[in-house]
């Protein structure tokens, strides 16, 4: 039997300590990036911030569902609008086991290379990431493993999206109206390439000046079919990244504002270009980075890819009309740091500020709160990944290594109560499917030029 | 919405047959196909289809009508007197020293029984008082088959029927007057108004994929095979094609003619020509040559821009006019009449650039007088059944039969045209023409057949209004008009340049888009004022300075898009038409020997904003268009969006030609019926 000499309110302490202190080392027991090296972060926190069960003195257990009637108990492990989620509205959300192998947070190549460059990044004189050694754009991987401060967490998010070189994410979304019925449902293809920071090391097509380019393109219903966006995002993250689109009704690819990053893309969907991965915008054009804590939470980390179901279609339920939440899995993340930042490059911004949660354990968003400008909690965003594993289902590298990806968003307007869920789908309408490499193809003509965005609004 | 499922052959062939779409999948927990089913040949064959259907209706919201229309005619049911004279070539017949004769020489008597000198003529037709302008359903569907990793057929198909509550004009109603209107395809001219039908002399179908009767349409504005392949893009099939950045004002949007038989432009302005440019069958292709460098070429045949058919609500040439276009027995449908172009277009960060080179036929074309073809004596009666003796006599000098020289000249002595002088000046003026040279003309082009029948070139508006009526009395009632419409090439240069400000985060000048556009045409070719044979030819040059932002009012709403544009025009409206013919009046002094003063230059201001409200269901527009010569066009609007499946829009669109004295003087002039409130309701699936 564990003597329980690190009760929760001994680790609550601990960050509590670490917050004020502006202290940034990770893990209880023990260090805890040496033992994502080895492969295992058992030993890095005490079971009161690991088990569930042990952190609500037994009111809820792993398997258990959270639901209203047990919610209160882990009130502080949510944010506050998913905690209203279950307690008010109806959402269930089941108890998965707490990831303790590392490899279950991390698409394999990235993790390597995080592994491989740790420690080698700084922010330099502007702000941005560097290889401390070189002054150059940086090399792959996270470049903050054990972040420092709230700009280097963020910068973790903001580097690399999603943590691959190519990204290619079929995405369906059902928007929900506050009167629990479905009012629109989009269908649309994201695509990432990441041009500098590479898993291999190398710049895309020598552009040195970039970070990332980015593409999204609805493909149904019928009348947004076409309508895409185009991005390119720059390595210097004091620049508001190019913005083009097209919109079928000028069947022509035009120039957008750049720092329109806060409006809805079409009717009823709730969220933002901002609120992309928690860092939509280059991390430069926000500010006054603070960490305000530290905490355990709940996040949908792990066991939410229904890969062997048809469409990875996961179930819904919930809200007045039993659709409004998809079922998801949550566990114990022991350690998140939660950061505070204002959109100081945007001073008309209907945002007011963020507050993002962010698992020590692989830097990635556990839960993220926006807040208008009076103050007044707004949205919140929930990002739900997973290893691709599911039964005989599975989605491997080219090594034979189970990817990572993420697997659906909530995107929560608590002030309008319209929520926009959205899954990541294994193809489109279309042809276009979910990978996570280029298979060979030149998705930069295809999918990400002026000129591809035109053919892809088709007629 | 579309929904997307592996098909073999025999399902793709079976959805393009039955046309079949498929539900919008609602279900949270439904499936979609994984892309990896369907097996053999099948195998990666994806297809998508979507579509909607939309009730669309425009409500007039006053009583103007369109006065191109037989039944928006002001002069109908309207008494005008007239007054014959004796015709100078006529001296010799009558015995009349012809020295010093003009038109206003020697009025002609009323012999009771004989000869109508004067009378008080109406047009025989009633005024109507239409309700709406426009009440149609629409269907659209899109398909698309990717048939490989880079080859994809894409469809789109376009169906409009029309409910036609209307106060229709039926050409067979004046049937019993002088044999009714002859000339002319009897589709268009011969009985009730034809709202789709696209046909030229010569062909029943010169959009080789549409189809049209008259109340119905179905075409194809896509039809396209589409290939890409790295940095290269082919699309090939039947297509529209929009080029440059400028919104409305089209100055490097120079690819395709515009369709007008659909709402004409006053559909909702925020929607720009999407449903307006003439597709056409050609091929497409695209170059990424570096990063920052598209070129993006095309050839393709030959369409013309298509205007609403006789007696349809919006209408743009006057009824009293038998057109014939020569798009096809002028032999401009053929393949060997192609436009091609090329554009350049690159991007710097902050700076954009774009250059095009086009030789195109201008799908415009130019209008002239063209012998009517009819071979129809004047009656004996007039429309008053009083004794034509104009006629009788005219009749009588060429051997009893005035019809065979008559079908030499412009004009054809039927009911439904031009009945008096007054008529005919007012007209001229509403469609930019000179009355007195239209007149001279239709005499000068077509001798000597025009002196056969005693027309003669007149001096000045006097005789001209004279010599109108004594034709217009001679003619039994009235004279219809018969012009051509012929096709030139041209050579389209053009530039534009964009540049996006840095400014005060959150400023009103931050990230202003600015955009400059300029298009040269040497020698364009440009319908005369007077409909003469000659054609005019023009240095033509357009440039256009657009100003867009999005700005943020309030924390509440998202931002509002607003956009400023100029235009400036050396030598045609913004319709195309010659300045020239700008600035006629009903009325001139006696001695005036020109009927169009003209105008030099136009210029003309634009700002629309669209204000979404939160969550974007609702969204308000406004677009406005100024002709700072005294026109103006308002049209407010709001889109509503309650679900996936319906869309709903309505907008009232307000057009004044008076703002600032003669209508004739301003883009706007003769476009007063197209107040109207338009509502649209559409679902989709």
């Amino acid at each position: 039997m564990r003597i329980r000499k690190y009760d929760i309110d001994y680790s609550r302490r601990l960050f509590l300590s670490r917050t004020v202190q502006g202290a940034f080392a990770t893990g209880v027991l023990a260090p805890l990036w040496p033992l994502i090296a080895k492969g295992d972060t058992s030993k890095a926190y005490p079971d009161e911030i690991t088990s569930v069960e042990m952190y609500t003195k037994g009111k809820v257990k792993t398997g258990d569902v959270l639901t209203a009637d047990n919610v209160d108990a882990v009130k502080d492990l949510l944010d506050p609008i998913t905690f209203r989620q279950v307690k008010e509205m109806g959402r269930r959300i089941k108890i998965a086991p707490t990831v303790q192998d590392p490899t279950l947070l991390f698409p394999p190549a990235f993790l390597e290379a995080t592994l491989r460059n740790k420690g080698k990044a700084k922010l330099d004189a502007d702000g941005n990431i560097v290889e401390a050694a070189s002054g150059n754009p940086w090399l792959g991987g996270l470049p903050f493993a054990e972040a420092q401060s709230g700009l280097e967490a963020v910068a973790n998010l903001t580097l690399s999206w999603g943590r691959h070189d190519y990204s290619q994410y079929p995405m369906r979304q059902w928007d929900i109206g506050p009167d629990g019925k479905l009012a629109y449902q989009y269908d649309f293809a994201w695509v990432e390439l990441q041009v500098q920071s590479r898993i291999d090391n190398t710049v895309f097509r020598g552009k040195k000046d970039l970070l990332r380019l980015f593409s999204l393109w609805f493909t149904s219903p019928q009348d947004v079919a076409g309508t895409s966006f185009l991005t390119n995002w720059y390595y210097d993250q004091r620049k508001f990244p190019d913005l083009y689109g097209y919109l079928p009704a000028f069947r022509r690819v035009r120039q957008f504002p750049t720092n329109q990053r806060f409006e809805p893309l079409l009717p009823g969907i709730t969220w933002f270009l901002s609120d992309a991965w928690g860092a939509g915008d280059p991390m430069l054009t926000w500010g006054n980075y603070k960490v305000v804590g530290r905490q355990p939470m709940l996040g949908a980390v792990s066991q939410n890819w229904n890969g062997s179901k048809p469409g990875w279609q996961m179930g819904a339920h919930g809200g007045p009309k039993g659709q409004t939440f998809w079922d998801t899995n949550f566990s114990m993340c022991p350690e998140c740091i939660v950061v505070e930042t204002e959109p100081t490059g945007y001073p008309r911004a209907p945002v007011g500020k963020k507050r993002l949660w962010i698992d020590v354990r692989n830097q990635q968003l556990v839960a993220y709160n926006s807040f208008d400008r009076r103050g007044e909690i707004w949205k919140s965003v929930e990002l739900g990944c997973s290893r691709m594993q599911d039964g005989n289902a599975a989605v491997k590298d080219p090594k034979g290594n189970y990817e990572w990806t993420w697997t659906h968003f909530h995107i929560h307007d608590i002030q309008s109560n319209r929520m926009s869920r959205i899954l990541h789908a294994p193809s489109l309408a279309g042809g276009h499917k979910s990978q996570f490499s280029d298979n060979g193809v030149d998705v930069y003509n295809k999918y990400l030029t002026n000129q591809a965005i035109t053919r892809l609004g088709q007629a | 919405m579309g929904k997307r499922d592996k098909l073999g052959w025999t399902g793709v062939g079976i959805l393009l047959i039955a046309g079949a779409a498929q539900a919008q999948d609602d279900s949270a927990a439904s499936s979609r196909a994984d892309a990896d089913s369907g097996s053999g040949w099948f195998r990666g064959l994806d297809v998508t289809f979507g579509g909607f259907v939309r009730a669309e209706a425009a409500v007039k919201t006053d009583d103007q009508q369109n006065a191109n229309n037989q039944r928006g005619n002001p002069f109908d049911r309207i008494s005008v007197a007239r007054q014959a004279y004796v015709p100078p070539y006529a001296a010799g017949v009558l015995g009349i020293p012809p020295t010093g004769l003009t038109w206003t020489s020697i009025p002609v008597s009323n012999v009771p029984g004989a000869i109508t000198g004067s009378d008080s003529v109406q047009r025989p037709i009633d005024p109507s008082n239409n309700a709406f302008n426009w009440h149609v359903l629409r269907a659209e569907g899109e398909l698309g088959v990717k048939l490989t990793n880079d080859l994809k057929f894409i469809a789109r198909v376009r169906a409009l029927g029309d409910f036609g509550h209307y106060g229709n004009f039926d050409g067979s109603s004046l049937g019993g007057i002088n044999g009714g209107i002859t000339g002319g395809d009897p589709a268009l001219y011969g009985g009730a108004p034809n709202y789709f039908d696209y046909r030229v002399d010569g062909s029943k179908r010169p959009n080789p994929l549409e189809w049209g009767g008259r109340n119905y349409m179905v075409d194809f504005p896509t039809l396209v095979l589409d290939y890409n392949h790295g940095p290269l893009n082919v699309r090939v099939g039947n297509q529209a094609i929009a080029w440059g950045q400028a919104i409305f004002f089209r100055v490097l949007d120079v690819v395709d003619g515009l369709d007008l038989r659909r709402h004409s432009v006053l559909d909702y302005a925020q929607e720009e020509f999407s449903d307006k440019r003439v597709p056409a069958l050609g091929a497409r292709i695209g170059y990424q040559v570096t990063d920052d460098i598209l070129a993006d070429a095309y050839v393709q045949k030959f369409q013309p821009t298509v205007y609403g058919n006789p007696n349809t609500q919006y209408n743009v040439i006057p009824v009293q006019f038998t057109v014939h276009d020569r798009y096809s027995d002028g032999g401009y449908d053929k393949w060997d009449k192609l436009s091609a172009g090329l554009r350049l277009k690159a991007n710097f960060g902050q700076w954009g650039f774009q250059a095009i080179g086009v030789r195109r036929y201008n799908p415009d074309g130019a209008i002239r007088w063209s012998a009517s073809g009819v071979n129809k004596d004047l009656p004996s009666t007039t429309s008053g059944n009083a004794a034509n003796g104009l006629g009788v006599v005219v009749n009588a000098a060429n051997g009893g039969h005035a019809g065979p020289f008559l079908a030499q000249t412009p004009f054809e002595a039927s009911p439904g045209g031009v009945y008096s002088a007054a008529e005919w000046f007012h007209y001229a003026g509403l469609v930019r023409l000179d009355g007195i040279g239209a007149l001279n003309a239709a005499v000068n082009d077509f001798a000597p057949a025009t002196a056969k029948v005693f027309a003669s070139p007149a001096a000045n508006y006097a005789e001209a209004y004279n010599e109108l009526n004594s034709f217009f009395i001679a003619a039994g009632g009235s004279l219809r008009g018969h012009i051509e419409r012929e096709y030139f090439q041209e050579t389209v240069l053009g530039a534009g340049v964009s540049y996006v400000t840095e400014g005060e985060p959150g400023s009103m000048l931050d990230q202003l888009i600015i955009n400059l556009e300029a298009s040269y045409v040497p020698e364009r070719v440009y319908t005369s004022p007077t409909l003469g044979k000659d054609f005019l030819r023009e240095n033509a040059s357009v440039g256009a300075l657009v100003v867009e932002k999005n700005y943020r009012f309030s924390q509440s709403f998202p931002a509002t898009y607003l956009v400023f544009q100029y235009m400036f025009r050396t030598h045609d409206d913004l319709f195309g038409r010659s300045l020239r013919g700008y600035g006629a009046t009903d009325t001139y002094s006696p001695g005036a020997t020109t009927g169009t003063p003209g105008v030099h230059h136009a210029n003309y201001l634009a700002f629309a904003l669209q204000q979404p409200f939160p969550q974007d269901i609702y969204r308000i527009g406004l677009a406005v268009l100024a002709d700072p010569r005294g026109g103006i066009l308002v049209q407010p609007g709001l889109q509503y969006k309650p679900s996936g499946h319906w869309a709903i829009d309505g907008f009232y669109t307000y057009i004044s030609d008076r703002l600032g004295g003669n209508p004739n003087n301003n883009v706007m002039g003769g476009m007063g019926f197209g107040n109207e409130f338009s509502l649209r309701v559409a679902y989709q699936f």
